[in-house]
């Protein structure tokens, strides 16, 4: 392990689906020789690309859980965290980039910046992650890398700057011309691994000079000696072009941009050099973690591998020897040995074995100092947790999650299918926490909810595959909601008296809508008409009732109850008569309120050839999509549009025969809206139906 | 009777009830927008088959002009196609999402959401890079969709036309292409600070085709002030308020 935290990258691969992350991983821990064979994805060999160790991700050829893995580059050691392309696997994506420092966003050269490239850039924006752009299969026909670059520009508003120039394109694509060293590159070689320096083509030398001239007149901004360098026509040196590149690049005010083709293995070493020179290290970023005992203050972490340990844990897997936790260590050294405190449940723990990972192969080590990626063994933890040490009581700021928007009933085939199935469920939620699962109350099946049906579907593979459980599932259901559309007075009483103590209380108030979030209670109790002891009690009847709506029995959301007014007994009034008061008012107000439903509505962009633009239009408008716009981008489009989840169940069998299988989609969700009125009315009749029938 | 009352059952109401209600939002903001013809904002100022021009330097307001045009024909509940030969698909919403705020926050309205929501179905946007876009191709898209039932636009907006470069003959198509699907086209004109002007004054790029233009407004910034100028107006055609461009917000206001 090298202890120069300066020569220490812990990197991303971010991208569209089918950008050839994988593929790309793949080359680089060949070149780096953690690998000795070339796998493809989908490779005819049937082994795979080591990163997807699943075999799950084999077949499919996508990479669903986020692999952990190390190389050394010149010296350099280079922690990649390989990260799902599919928008249902976001939640994995945006974990990774909490701990990594830079990412590599990968972008097909013909394909050019798709809509899921624009997700994930949005992910590095939040969490401020410096990057670099690797316009990958060159090969291709229709390859354009100078037009990405420009895509880059427009359409994400990065400052790129191609570094290099292709050499040939499509199938005459053989290499690159680096233009800070002026210099061409071919790479031979049975698997691309003799990098080959030769003459600049005469026909692009003129190209090439301009280019390395935009590339100097772009990184001057970010150095004061190389604009005096440029003011002074002297001569500029490559070191002082790459480190005024470094700075801006680390600020994200530029965008280096490398190209190549990682299935023709080209351009791939000069990538891991740019990860050297571009990236940056640990100790370049500033983290923060929260200190639990100061009221959450934000606290800089030091990143000095002497002090107290600030750690956090990242990603779990469920393995043969119990549970995997990978971790990143912003501060101290994670030993063996050491004990450590979770410090969401306070409980202490001793570290047993730490190893680092290499896709699902490991090796032990004895500690991760600060700015290091490892796993720990035996730990028993959620992801997300912070482990710290027990002199100082931080955390580090929780990651955004989004909340489920699709669900779907399993009920196992047999016994032994039962008690597997709990042990799998257990296990994906604490991996995972877009991944719930809860039991209904009326009809005892077990329901699983996540992010689109793609990852619901992977889940239940998994547990077949891994855990033999045979289920059977239900229709996927979608997340409703209900909530109110304006204000709603009320008042009042509950009163019982038959038999034993009575019960008595009586609120009064008024229901709003509260766009801001999904519920709030207001105490405007004056004169102590319900006494201060029964408002909690008040507040616990609301949230009972807004569990599950009148209308479709979809939690109800949106809404402010305020309460103004009220009575007791001294007697009969109890928290559980005022529950039952505040539960019974709000039954009573909500159909006054103007009550509708919402639904959720997914953000569908669709890439398809140009010749099936009009009948991928027509799929989405069948739909009850909204067409937001189409992209015409040459030989295909990119039609953009908002599509109700409840309409997108089997989109894709639909656009594959619609399209010969040339067109592909992704979605993910954009907001809540409310339904139309001819479906609020025939989903209210099929809930009134099953509540009979279950009845 | 009014439709509310034949479905009066239920949610039916309440649904109808705020769509009569956002109608009524509508209403009120066409008629506060200095943009608007007529007493009640309800006239166009093009024919189908009918040009628009906004003509200005580089960075003064085209787009943020043909937007507002563009955002009154929403709210009159017609359909607008945007077409944008530079820009992105984010970056035009964001044109849009931008000044509907703005003008709803000038004006007051409530219920901006809602409101925006509705208005949204009426717009699509389309890109083009410069050299892909050709009348026979926006022909065949167009007709794609009107057939389907998909969008028929009553407006349409090209943004980045190259005038400069393109022949004549393809203006020419333009507008019967507009014309045969009813709808009428505004265009945003870049100009240069040394183009020459022809005899009638207007920018010699454009004065070939000015022919086929019913209206044509050029920005032209005074000072800190951005003046809405009328360069050309065939009679006929309503020659509206005098307006200026806000500078700060780009919302077109009444000239003082």
């Amino acid at each position: 392990m090298i202890r120069d935290i300066t020569k220490v990258r812990n990197i991303g691969i971010s991208a569209h689906i089918d950008s050839g992350k994988t593929t790309l991983t793949e080359r680089i821990l060949f070149y780096t020789k953690r690998i000795h064979a070339i796998h493809d994805v989908k490779g005819k060999d049937g082994v795979g690309a080591t990163m997807d160790s699943m075999d799950l991700e084999k077949e499919r050829g996508i990479t669903i859980t986020s692999a952990a893995t190390y190389c050394q580059w010149l010296g350099h050691e280079i922690n990649i965290i390989d990260t799902p392309g599919h928008v249902d696997f976001t939640v994995e994506v945006e974990r990774s980039l909490r701990v990594l420092d830079g990412a590599i966003l990968v972008l097909c050269a013909v394909g050019g910046v798709q809509s899921q490239s624009i997700t994930v850039d949005t992910q590095m924006k939040r969490y401020g992650v410096p990057c670099i752009a690797f316009v990958n299969k060159c090969d291709r026909n229709g390859a354009n890398p100078l037009r990405v670059t420009e895509q880059l520009r427009s359409k994400l508003g990065h400052n790129a700057v191609a570094l290099q120039l292709p050499i040939g394109l499509e199938h005459s694509f053989r290499g690159v011309v680096d233009v800070l060293s002026m210099t061409a590159y071919t790479f031979e070689g049975d698997f691309g691994e003799e990098v080959r320096q030769i003459d600049i083509p005469a026909e692009m030398k003129a190209e090439a000079q301009r280019q390395r001239e935009k590339v100097i007149d772009a990184a001057s901004l970010f150095s004061d000696e190389l604009t005096e360098a440029i003011l002074e026509e002297r001569e500029i040196s490559n070191d002082l072009i790459i480190e005024a590149l470094r700075t801006g690049t680390l600020a994200r005010k530029i965008t280096p941009v490398l190209m190549g083709s990682a299935y023709k293995n080209k351009g791939i070493q000069i990538l891991l050099d740019a990860v050297t020179r571009y990236l940056p290290a640990p100790c370049d970023v500033d983290n923060q973690a929260v200190d639990l005992d100061n009221n959450n203050a934000p606290v800089k972490l030091s990143g000095n591998p002497d002090e107290p340990i600030v750690s956090l844990a990242f990603k779990l897997e469920d393995g043969l020897y119990g549970q995997l936790t990978y971790i990143r260590v912003y501060q101290g050294t994670v030993a063996k040995g050491a004990t450590v405190v979770n410090s969401r449940t306070g409980r202490k723990i001793k570290i047993g074995r730490v190893v680092r990972m290499h896709a699902d192969q490991m090796e032990d080590i004895d500690s991760i100092p600060a700015g290091y990626i490892g796993a720990l063994f035996g730990i028993e933890c959620a992801s997300g947790d912070t482990f710290a040490s027990q002199e100082v009581n931080y955390a580090m700021t929780a990651m955004h999650v989004p909340e489920p928007v699709i669900s779907l009933a399993i009920i196992p085939k047999d016994n032994k299918s039962q008690i597997n199935m709990s042990k799998a469920l257990n296990r994906f939620t604490k991996e995972d926490p877009t991944f719930r699962t809860k039991v209904d109350d009326e009809t005892s099946e077990t329901i699983i909810e996540g992010m689109g049906e793609l990852h619901l579907e992977i889940y239940v593979e998994r547990m077949r595959r891994e855990y033999g459980c045979e289920v059977t599932t239900g229709t996927p259901r979608v997340a409703y909601r209900e909530t109110i559309t304006q204000r709603a007075d009320f008042n009042y009483t509950h009163k019982k008296q038959t038999g034993g103590s009575g019960q008595y209380g009586r609120v009064a108030g008024y229901i709003e809508p509260f766009p801001d979030g999904d519920f709030e209670f207001v105490n405007e109790i004056r004169g102590g008409v319900i006494p201060t002891q029964f408002i909690p009690a008040c507040e616990k009847g609301f949230k009972s009732a807004i569990v599950k709506g009148p209308l479709l029995e979809f939690p109800i959301t949106g809404i402010r109850a305020v309460i103004n007014d009220g009575a007791f007994h001294s007697v009969d009034s109890s928290d559980m008569a005022f529950q039952a008061a505040a539960a019974g008012a709000f039954r009573e107000v909500f159909g006054k309120a103007k009550p509708v439903i919402h639904e959720p509505i997914m953000k569908v962009a669709v890439e398809t050839p140009s010749d099936f633009h009009g009948a991928v239009m027509g799929l989405l408008n069948q739909r009850r999509g909204m067409i937001l716009g189409a992209q015409d981008e040459g030989l295909f489009s990119v039609i953009e549009s908002q599509v109700p989840l409840a309409e997108m169940f089997g989109f894709s069998t639909v656009l594959r025969s619609a399209t010969q299988g040339q067109a592909q989609f992704t979605m993910e969700f954009a907001q809540y809206r409310q339904v139309p009125q001819s479906v609020a009315e025939e989903l209210t009749a099929k809930a009134a139906k099953q509540k009979r029938s279950a009845a | 009777m009014p439709v509310a009352i034949q479905r009066s059952h239920g949610l039916a109401r309440v649904y109808l009830l705020r769509e009569r209600y956002i109608e009524m939002l509508k209403k009120d903001l066409i008629i506060k927008n200095p943009l608007s013809q007529g007493d009640d904002g309800g006239e166009d100022l093009l024919v189908p088959g009918g040009f628009g021009a906004v003509l200005s330097r580089a960075g003064v307001g085209k787009t943020a002009l043909v937007v507002q045009i563009a955002l009154t024909s929403m709210l009159r509940n017609k359909n607008v196609l945007h077409i944008s030969l530079n820009d992105p698909i984010d970056k035009v919403t964001l044109w849009y999402r931008d000044l509907f705020g703005k003008l709803a926050q000038r004006y007051h309205v409530e219920f901006v959401e809602q409101l925006w929501q509705d208005i949204l179905r009426r717009r699509l946007i389309m890109t083009f890079r410069v050299m892909g876009f050709s009348v026979p191709k926006l022909e065949e898209r167009l007709s794609d969709m009107v057939n389907q039932g998909i969008f028929s636009p009553a407006v349409i907006v090209i943004d980045g036309f190259d005038f400069a470069k393109a022949e004549l003959q393809q203006l020419e198509d333009l507008k019967s292409l507009a014309r045969s699907f009813g709808a009428s086209a505004w265009f945003t004109v870049p100009t240069h600070r040394d183009e020459l002007l022809s005899t009638d004054g207007l920018p010699l790029a454009f004065s070939a085709a000015a022919g086929l233009f019913d209206i044509a407004y050029e920005l032209k910034a005074v000072g800190s002030d951005v003046h809405i100028s009328i360069l050309k107006r065939v009679s006929g055609v309503p020659s509206g308020r005098a307006l200026r461009l806000d500078p700060e917000t780009l919302l077109i206001t009444e000239e003082t």
